[in-house]
């Protein structure tokens, strides 16, 4: 048992000598061995994220643990040729992490400190890897917390809330990723860094960081971020109504807003995605309503029984079947841990699910509803709507069994017509998602090509190599990369 | 190659990550091969796909702790603990996983006789203290053990294996407390020598199927059976889906974990003579909160006789202990327990109450005062002095 002296990591470590890849080596004498992955498993799983997109085998994958790292890393890229993926927590829903054209896939997952808590500027500077909640829950002491909170926020990064620009329930009252983000640290597609944004009020010069919050890591690497702290308020209540119509659901959402009242939340899921919510969580959701409208007022004790009285008059005057309040901060976190874990526990019904994310105006909620019902009947397809109704922003989710013959074709057909529905209702592609790869197809429907020229001249700005993360975003004929020929590896093949 | 995975419960996975932030090994290294999405990920290329069986896949299998945190984390109901269990259990047998001196290492557990030379032997190392740091034993094994005495029958305690010699005083004052709330006890001694957990976490099945089957038939039917190790009582409430078998069904539905059984006798329960005066936090054993999810027990329990019940800010994120993890995979075992260690630091207790001799000996190694919930119970009644 001489062998047994090493532990298994150790082992681990000294079984990969030189990896025959002079850009693996290059990378590991930068960083370190075990930092630097280039075994088949490991690119494997890197071909995806939480998306139904697969870009093949990624190239090496690596874990920096500082800014000069990522540095390296891109500098190393340049010299070898090579392209750059970003990657946090890989829970993008449009393909925004996947690698296409054997990319070195840069997780920052390492890269996880909260540098500094500055309670005079109200900011907190934080490494990019750093998970949404764990920032809210460090924060939670100093009575502060990170406001947008997607639904995915035990998991995703802040470096991928800024890339996406992402949104959460709480976004309608406090704003997206976008408000919250003053300044930041990028490591550019030159291997330079930039500070974008500051501390001041109006930071000098065009406003770069308005520009690099949700351009998918396509602009360069985000390395530090300076967001702001949003204060805890002292009260809120959480309401929760059911309605035998969706449309009922709908109209209460506008009826609020058009009341003058800005409830920090507002969502609506229908009648069977609110069954396989029930049936993670045991929140007490009604699981027999056609649809179930969750509705959160925060701030002043007194203000808030006010707008909750209102807002429970508005859903009654809708014919609300049945209205509660959250009896205990409990009750209310398991309400909005049913919420939020909405997209996960439709795995229940099928195994596969096709989530969309376009925004619509309040006005046409009711009517855009309809058609995704109808769509979804013309295609013989599931799909369950869950929705930040505040904002208009739809998620339908078409829930189907990727295993059944020509089942895709139809998910993708059925998808392009709720975009299309979408759109001439006067919405717009993407809420909060972004665009990846997932609907650069439709980006010509929004954009005129004089407007995707524009985006792609702003981008090569950047970088003139279109190196970094190439092939997303902008469509085929206006992006700075060849989308057809960035080559895949299947991701089978490994050994 | 067939890893022998339902493929349904391989499909429910929709590889939505929200699993991840509750892995400790993911936790640690931040690599999705270390996650469960990624080890589900590659389980479905080995056995849908044909992928090869390297080395760095194994590596991702063997490094799971099989704390089954992941487990309650997933809104989609993703069986992982199962699933894993089915790839060892293969692997295992195939000779790819689960080396000849590790299954050589578990064969005394199952015998009483073998372990307890064996733990006699480690004492007396321990004290010479010729025992390698890698063990990472803490609490000094005691040289004799005192017997102990039924007094009645209306209840099991079950005394396994490990357990059972190294820790002889929790059974004592679980013994204790079961009787002064006036249930008759009955130590099940070597009518049910070991429970199977850490050969079924190794992957060998058939050996935890005879010990199940051995410790059903050593036992009188229709007695409550309380366990006071997590880890056993939550493999011993999988003998239905081990075995399969009805009798087994019924076998596990009368398995309870001591604090378990007794949240739900609180009236029964004396009154302490003193609270002790500490502030303790509550640390749950990963079999307690994520598989049997009975954690909450603990805290009725304990509630009435200490000053201050604290909760970590982990979540019940493992402590990296693991059965025997923390001896075949140190390095990530200890980086794992620097992470909780941090957490048990932020919540300053004078004392952590945990369920597990597993977890107990873990923390143990590195100093952090811990004790069995039911020693605190059974302190604060007595009014013993001195913890
Ligand atoms: C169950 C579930 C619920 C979700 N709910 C919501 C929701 O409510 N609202 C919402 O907006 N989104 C939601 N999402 C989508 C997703 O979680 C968000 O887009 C999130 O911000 C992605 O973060 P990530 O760390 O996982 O990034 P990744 O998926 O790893 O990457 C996303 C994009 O960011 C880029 N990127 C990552 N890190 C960096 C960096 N450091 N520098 C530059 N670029 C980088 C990547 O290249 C990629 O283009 C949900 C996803 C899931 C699975
Ligand atoms: S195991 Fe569950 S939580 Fe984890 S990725 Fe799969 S479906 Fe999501
Ligand atoms: S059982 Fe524990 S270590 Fe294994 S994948 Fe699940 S959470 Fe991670």
């Amino acid at each position: 048992m001489a062998g047994s002296k090493l532990s298994n990591l150790t082992k681990r470590r000294q079984r990969a000598e030189s990896s025959g890849e002079p850009f693996v080596d290059a990378l590991r004498a930068a960083l370190s061995h075990n930092r630097v992955k280039w075994d088949g498993a490991s690119r494997s799983l890197h071909s995806h994220d939480a998306s139904v997109f697969d870009g093949g085998n990624s190239g090496p994958v690596v874990y920096p643990e500082t800014t000069a790292e990522v540095q390296a890393v891109v500098r190393l890229a340049n010299q070898h040729g090579r392209n750059v993926v970003p990657r946090g927590a890989g829970t993008g829903l449009a393909g925004g992490a996947i690698p296409l054209g054997v990319p070195v896939v840069v997780a920052v997952t390492k890269m996880n400190a909260i540098l500094e808590v500055d309670e005079v500027n109200r900011v907190a500077w934080v490494e990019p890897g750093v998970i949404n909640l764990d920032l809210t829950k460090q924060l939670k002491p100093l009575g502060y917390h990170f406001a947008p909170d997607p639904s995915s926020q035990q998991v995703c990064t802040i470096g991928g809330n800024v890339a996406n620009n992402s949104g959460g329930p709480h976004c309608l009252a406090y704003g997206v990723t976008n408000a919250h983000v003053v300044a930041m640290e990028v490591v550019l597609p030159s291997g330079d860094t930039a500070m974008l944004g500051g501390l001041e009020a109006e930071p000098q010069g065009f406003d770069l960081r308005g520009a690099f919050v949700g351009s998918e890591g396509t602009l360069g690497i985000v390395t530090k971020v300076a967001v702001r702290l949003t204060k805890n308020r002292p009260a809120v209540r959480t309401l929760l109504m059911a309605f035998d119509d969706v449309r009922d659901a709908a109209n209460t959402v506008s009826d609020v807003i058009a009341a003058g009242i800005v409830p920090a939340a507002m969502e609506v899921m229908d009648k069977q995605i609110t069954a396989a919510v029930e049936n993670y969580v045991g929140a007490g959701y009604p699981v027999d309503a056609a649809a179930v409208l969750l509705a959160e007022v925060d701030g002043l004790d007194s203000g808030v029984d006010i707008d909750a009285d209102r807002i429970a008059k508005i859903g009654r005057s809708n014919k609300a079947t049945d209205v509660r309040l959250a009896e205990s901060e409990a009750q209310r976190q398991l309400l909005w841990k049913g919420r939020k874990t909405a997209f996960g526990a439709v795995a229940q019904i099928a195994p596969d699910y096709y989530l969309h994310d376009t925004v619509v105006p309040r006005s046409a909620l009711a009517d855009v509803l309809e058609q995704i019902y109808e769509i979804a009947d013309r295609y013989d397809l599931l799909i369950m709507n869950v929705f930040h109704a505040g904002d208009g922003n739809l998620h339908p989710l078409i829930v189907f069994d990727g295993r059944q013959e020509g089942v895709l074709e139809r998910v993708h057909a059925a998808g392009g017509e709720i975009i299309t529905a979408s759109l001439d209702a006067g919405g717009v592609l993407s809420g909060e998602h972004g665009i990846g790869v997932e609907k650069q197809k439709f980006m010509s429907r929004m954009f005129t090509n004089d407007d995707l020229d524009h985006q792609n001249r702003l981008r090569q700005a950047f970088d003139p190599h279109c190196r970094t993360n190439p092939g997303k975003v902008i469509p085929s004929g206006h992006s700075c990369a060849d989308i057809q020929s960035l080559r895949s590896v299947p991701n089978t093949v490994w050994g | 190659m067939d890893l022998n995975i339902d493929e349904d419960d391989l499909n429910a996975c929709v590889q939505c990550g929200l699993c991840l932030p509750h892995c400790p090994t993911f936790r640690v290294t931040g690599d999705e091969t270390m996650s469960p999405r990624g080890r589900i990920k590659l389980m479905r290329e080995v056995q849908d796909n044909d992928a090869p069986l390297t080395s760095e896949v194994l590596d991702a299998f063997s490094t799971c702790v099989q704390c089954r945190g992941c487990e309650p984390a997933c809104p989609s109901g993703v069986p992982y603990g199962h699933m894993m269990e089915s790839a060892r259990e293969t692997l295992a047998d195939a000779g790819q996983m689960t080396p000849t001196w590790q299954r050589l290492a578990m064969k005394p557990l199952a015998n009483p006789t073998l372990l307890n030379a064996g733990t006699r032997a480690l004492s007396v190392a321990q004290k010479l203290k010729v025992v390698p740091e890698r063990l990472g034993l803490s609490n000094e094994i005691p040289l004799t053990q005192s017997k102990l005495e039924a007094t009645g029958s209306d209840v099991y305690l079950f005394t396994g294996c490990v357990m059972d010699t190294m820790q002889r005083s929790v059974h004592a004052a679980g013994l204790a407390v079961l009787t002064a709330a006036g249930f008759g006890v009955m130590p099940t001694g070597n009518a049910a020598p070991c429970c199977g957990a850490l050969q079924s976490h190794a992957g060998l099945a058939s050996e935890t199927r005879t010990l199940a089957e051995k410790m059903m038939e050593g036992l009188e039917p229709n007695i409550p059976i309380i366990v006071d190790s997590a880890g056993c009582g939550a493999a011993m409430k999988d003998y239905g889906h081990l075995l399969g078998t009805a009798e087994a069904e019924l076998f596990s539905e009368r398995v309870f974990d001591m604090a378990e059984f007794l949240a739900m006798h609180m009236d029964r329960l004396p009154e302490p003579a003193a609270p002790l005066d500490l502030r303790v936090a509550v640390q749950d054993p990963c079999h307690l909160r994520h598989v049997q999810r009975v954690h909450e027990a603990t805290r009725t329990m304990l509630a009435p006789y200490v000053r201050e019940l604290v909760e970590l800010d982990d979540e019940g994120l493992c402590c990296g202990a693991g059965g025997a993890y923390s001896i075949f995979e140190p390095e990530l075992a200890g980086q794992i327990r620097d992470r909780k260690v941090a957490s048990i630091n932020r919540a300053t207790p004078d004392v952590v109450a945990s369920a597990n001799p597993g977890c107990s000996m873990h923390l143990g190694a590195v100093g952090v005062p811990t004790k069995h919930p039911i020693e605190l119970v059974h302190h604060a009644i007595t009014g013993a002095r001195g913890l």
